[in-house]
């Protein structure tokens, strides 16, 4: 897990080859989803609609930490990137911690740039559902 | 069973990978994922991103005719190279590539039928090494503003009641998507369509494994479908141009259209603009 404080440095300190070395590092590293979650995800439900994309997102609290569960496919690299940023900046907070974070996290990475803001949009998206959601969650016994 | 207009542009999956030895050639990958190059490319590809290197990055518009000739060289690509262009969705940015280096007056341009998921789905090889190759020293000779539509150049093209074709999904078309919340800077302040344009989705053109349809079935879409005729002049756009580059290849290309131009101010531009007649 990495801090938005850090996560934020990283891509700042970065130059724009940098940046795409980085975002592959992060979309290589997104985990796979446990069977368990799958099967528990609905294709509707769960599917962030702003995205083209097909993106699938499914929140879990456990003793207090939150953990992120993400489905993207594979031939969407920058897309599995973005959603990786988000898994590894909330997974192990808590949904207050998650419900406080900077609203201008995404803008600050400095990637609309890179990706042009029409990319932005679709990642803002799962970043307001990720906060919108994360207190809704229930404890996993 | 009838044959593209200009099969000539088109080479296959096959053809790409006997000549990636060939000096004569370019492979060039164009994506919508920036991230898809470094993954794995076809080898000896070298990429271009449409928006930060075939865009002016001040102004809207296009790459300047230095930028370009700069931007060329740097990649190694010389005037005399046949420059084959693939990319993801079914070719879409491959088209858009394509389409921006015929303004730019690159005489030889190919498309390899199918992009990039045509190459995966036949297993063929994938490698992250990213080709060094001489720099040139490229020239642009002529911008070929004949291929690309102003607004100024619509508002004449409706009023002397010829055709235009809106490559968007149905529900931009009829201007339900701009309500959509998540969408706040999505473009455009009024939804519709330009008054008088046909609805046909640039997908429309594409197989399922991101080839485009045969020139039978190109026929059936827009000129049975749609009424259109090779003689006439066609407007294509789309919200920012670039879906409309697919249609304007096909229009082109593989049925024969003679004067098609891609409008790629295209909803963006119209739905802002004040004034602008709209139809829904």
């Amino acid at each position: 897990m990495t801090s938005v404080e850090e996560i934020v440095r990283e891509f700042q300190e970065a130059d724009r080859q940098g940046m795409i070395d980085l975002l592959k590092d992060y979309s290589e590293d997104l985990p796979e989803v446990p069977e368990r979650v799958l099967s528990l995800m609905d294709r509707d439900v769960n599917r962030v609609h702003e995205c083209e994309t097909p993106v699938f997102i499914w929140i879990e609290r456990e003793d207090g930490a939150v953990t992120i569960f993400a489905d993207v496919p594979g031939p969407y690299p920058t897309v599995r990137g973005l959603v990786s940023i988000l898994v590894n900046a909330f997974s192990g907070l808590s949904p207050q911690e998650i419900e406080s974070a900077p609203p201008d996290f995404i803008s600050r990475l400095g990637l609309a740039q890179l990706l042009g803001t029409r990319r932005m949009w679709g990642i803002s998206a799962v970043y307001s559902r990720i906060k919108s959601e994360v207190g809704k969650t229930e404890e996993v016994s | 069973m009838a044959d593209y207009a200009s099969p000539d542009v088109l080479v296959s999956t096959d053809w790409v990978e006997e000549h990636i030895d060939d000096p004569d050639i370019v492979i060039v990958e164009s994506d919508e994922d920036i991230l898809l190059y470094e993954i794995g490319h076809i080898r000896n590809s070298v990429k271009f991103d449409w928006q930060t290197e075939l865009q002016d990055q001040l102004i809207r518009d296009y790459v300047s005719r230095e930028n370009f000739e700069a931007l060329l060289s740097e990649k190694g690509i010389s005037n005399d190279h046949a420059v084959v262009f693939y990319g993801d969705r079914s070719n879409w940015w491959a088209c858009y590539a394509f389409w921006t280096f015929k303004v730019l007056g690159h005489e030889k341009c190919l498309i390899m039928d199918g992009g990039r998921q045509k190459w995966v789905d036949e297993g063929r090889e994938f490698v992250k090494e990213v080709p060094q190759r001489p720099k040139t020293d490229y020239k642009v000779s002529v911008v070929d503003e004949s291929i690309r539509a102003f607004r100024d150049d619509v508002v004449e093209h409706i009023n002397s009641g010829r055709p235009l074709v809106d490559v968007r999904s149905p529900k931009e078309y009829s201007g339900e998507l701009l309500h959509m919340e998540a969408y706040p800077q999505e473009g455009a302040l009024r939804g519709g369509h330009i008054p008088g344009a046909a609805n046909v989705p640039w997908a429309t053109a594409a197989n399922e494994d991101g080839t485009f349809r045969s020139a039978d079935e190109l026929v059936e879409i827009y000129e049975k479908g749609q009424g259109l005729s090779k003689d006439q002049d066609v407007i294509a756009y789309c919200r920012i141009g670039e879906r409309s580059s697919h249609t304007w290849f096909v229009l082109t290309y593989l049925l024969g259209f003679e004067n098609v131009k891609n409008y790629d101010g295209s909803w963006t531009e119209w739905g802002n603009l004040v004034r602008a007649p709209i139809e829904k």
